[in-house]
């Protein structure tokens, strides 16, 4: 059997987009174009690397509502097989635990794959939960912060990584079948080609999963599975700052500054020069 | 099984009310006790628990290189400031193999304001292994039933929260900025920035315990450390928590050699956005923040442009910083950069655009071509002139 590969990925709105209503303060989420989540095509590209290599098969999995097709097509557009897409509204609403939950028991249904791949982080929420969660629901050993796929042995059941912490990197040997968080900005993902896009819209490689495949209890998915819950939303508290400016001439914008500063006992001059006091 | 730490009378009758010693019991303390949870509601893949059943503020610590590290340290704030409204202590947890630094650790954790820290150990963990710690965590907190658990989110808390979570089926709420509590139902608010920074969401787990949050580096202070405080050690065999056999090892571990200070620890940051355009706009930066002592960083769009290393990116999806002086050079201030620059001491803005939203969160703002004023920024650093 060859290398199975599965990559979760994320339809988000792009938050660059994204305005707020002052008045009521909530999202105005019309209008606003959804993308695939960034760090998710690091790990799309991260697991294509493996196949240029090794071949096999990679193919995407998402939660969301249906129009999240758009994403699964961009990413087959950049040469992953199929996709798979996990929709039901009683999944709606769902906090990280509850989304881990429905997408774990989609990926047992489907089949574990030897990897199983996932982007860092979103760039709605940022929370890094699912691909731990996922390792848990699942029970796989899981490693985060990768940057390169080093090696893969799967007659042997072993994947060598290299992952990029603050100040070292580290080759970690995981046991497959293993989840695998990309490390954020670490790759060029490559770029999306007509003939494959072409070759989504003629095979139709897109499986539907909904809760009547899956049969989970509505207790455990959506708005009702979810431990958290946002009790209320307001707007951030603002830092009182000093908010005083100087327009005009930037020599005399420059002599301002350092005056100020110096006012403030960050700057302090000594035996002729310039320096910031130690706190 | 009776787990200790459990919420009993006696642990109430030991919490007095401030200022009424023996008198009432608090009604935080009361909503908390009688707090019930309708079991038919909740998935039946988990274990229905009573969140009366919980107890106590867990911090859990993270060694570096042997030593506790600072974010550690500073989560001990929210965690004091939750466990005197919750009327309950502060406990820290740490996990390792290696006693003697266990032990370090555990004095610090004290000396800044832990009351107990329980200490989980092993040979079989002297090296870190996400999955394995993650493992034993769930099954101590599992046992020992805290309310409250907070991780610092720094790498390693963000790979190891997520997993002890799920595995207790609780809620986990990422890089908190402010931690409160609901007085009428005793829940936690977990209070975070969601999607764009201009708002913040207040997140709950009205049904599930432990109640799990995580903050950033540098969102917090560091609490006052005191030699002179006093607090339990409580060790405990790993062993008796069941240490899975590790799926994953490190082979091989690589030095990224790092000249400067990392910005999460600088006094002075220079931070460029998009407007400084250039590698040699940057050096510019470099030289301005080589003569305050300080380091550069960059905004979101200035990574993205490949000027500024992605880990001195300041900002929602970068780092948290607190420096005493924070110089934002051709940055536009989107909420999401501003965000990380909350904790500053003093903000300076340089940006020629007069409606640029960073003059709204600067101490002081300059409306002006950016490399004329740094320029004779430099100049005068450099020449020690009087101004």
């Amino acid at each position: 059997m060859s290398l199975e590969m599965m990559v979760g990925i994320k339809w988000v709105p792009n938050t660059q987009n994204v305005r707020f209503d002052p008045k009521t303060g909530t999202l105005i989420r019309e209008g606003v174009p959804s993308i695939v989540n960034p760090a998710d095509l690091d790990a799309v590209e991260l697991a294509l690397k493996v196949k240029d290599t090794y071949g096999g098969r990679v193919r995407v999995i998402t939660m969301a509502p249906p129009s999240a097709v758009k994403g699964i097509e961009h990413v087959i557009g950049m040469g992953v097989d199929a996709g798979v897409l996990v929709t039901d509204r009683v999944f709606a609403g769902a906090d990280t635990l509850a989304t881990s939950y429905v997408l774990s028991q989609a990926i047992k249904k489907l089949g574990l794959p030897d990897l199983l791949f996932f982007g860092q982080e979103t760039i709605d929420s940022s929370t890094a939960h699912i691909p731990a969660q996922v390792a848990s629901w699942l029970d796989l050993p899981y490693v985060y912060y990768v940057d390169r796929v080093e090696e893969v042995n799967r007659e042997e059941g072993y994947a060598v990584v290299r992952r990029k912490l603050e100040d070292r990197y580290e080759w970690v040997r995981v046991e497959l079948p293993a989840v695998i968080a990309a490390a954020l900005k670490s790759q060029v993902p490559r770029p999306v080609r007509l003939s494959e896009k072409l070759r989504f819209h003629r095979d139709k490689p897109l499986q539907t999963l909904t809760n009547k495949d899956l049969g989970l209890d509505p207790r455990c998915v959506g708005l009702r599975g979810s431990p958290t819950i946002v009790a209320k939303v307001t707007w951030m508290p603002e830092v009182p700052r000093k908010r005083q400016v100087f327009k005009g001439d930037a020599r005399e914008a420059a002599r301002w500054l350092v005056k100020k500063l110096a006012e403030e006992g960050i700057l302090v001059r000594e035996d002729g020069r310039w320096r910031v006091r130690v706190a | 099984m009776e787990g200790e730490s459990r919420m009993s009378a006696e642990t109430i009758q030991k919490t007095p009310a401030p200022g009424e010693e023996g008198g009432e019991m608090p009604a935080i303390l009361r909503i908390r006790l009688s707090k019930k949870v309708d079991c038919e509601k909740q998935c039946p893949e988990w274990e229905c628990l009573q969140p009366s059943q919980f107890d106590k503020v867990w911090v859990v610590g993270e060694l570096e290189e042997g030593r506790v590290s600072e974010p550690s340290l500073q989560m001990l704030t929210p965690g004091l400031e939750l466990a005197k409204k919750l009327y309950t202590s502060l406990e820290a947890v740490l996990i390792g193999g290696d006693r003697e630094a266990l032990e370090k650790a555990a004095r610090e954790m004290i000396y800044h304001g832990a009351e107990r820290v329980h200490i989980i150990h092993s040979e079989a963990l002297r090296e870190y292994m996400a999955e394995v710690y993650a493992r034993v965590l769930a099954a101590y907190a599992h046992k020992h039933r805290p309310d409250v658990m907070l991780f610092p989110a720094t790498m390693r808390g963000r790979e190891l929260a997520p997993y002890v979570a799920n595995t207790l089926r609780a809620g986990i709420t990422a890089d908190c900025i402010r931690f409160d509590v609901d007085e009428k139902t005793g829940d936690v608010d977990m209070i975070r920035p969601p999607f764009a920074a201009i708002m913040l969401a207040y997140i709950k787990t009205p049904t599930r315990r432990p109640q799990i949050g995580t903050a950033r580096p540098n969102v917090f202070p560091k609490p006052p450390r005191d030699e002179t405080r006093e607090g339990e050690l409580l060790w405990a065999r790993a062993e008796d928590y069941g240490v899975p056999r590790p799926r994953s090892r490190v082979l091989r571990v690589e030095r990224i050699e790092k000249k400067e200070i990392p910005i999460e620890k600088a006094e002075v940051i220079v931070s460029g956005g998009k407007g400084v355009g250039t590698h040699e706009g940057f050096q510019m930066l470099e030289r301005l923040a080589e003569l305050l002592g300080g380091v550069v960083g960059g905004s979101r769009k200035a990574v993205d442009m490949g000027l500024v290393p992605y880990e001195r990116q300041v900002g929602q999806t970068g780092k948290t910083v607190r420096a005493r002086l924070y110089i934002a050079v051709g940055i536009s201030g989107a909420a999401q950069h501003t965000v990380g620059i909350r904790e500053c001491g003093t903000v300076v803005a340089i940006n020629k655009d007069p409606e640029a939203p960073i003059f709204q969160h600067a101490d002081y703002g300059v409306v002006a071509d950016w490399k004329e004023v740094v320029t004779e920024l430099i100049r005068i650093l450099e020449t020690g002139e009087e101004v």
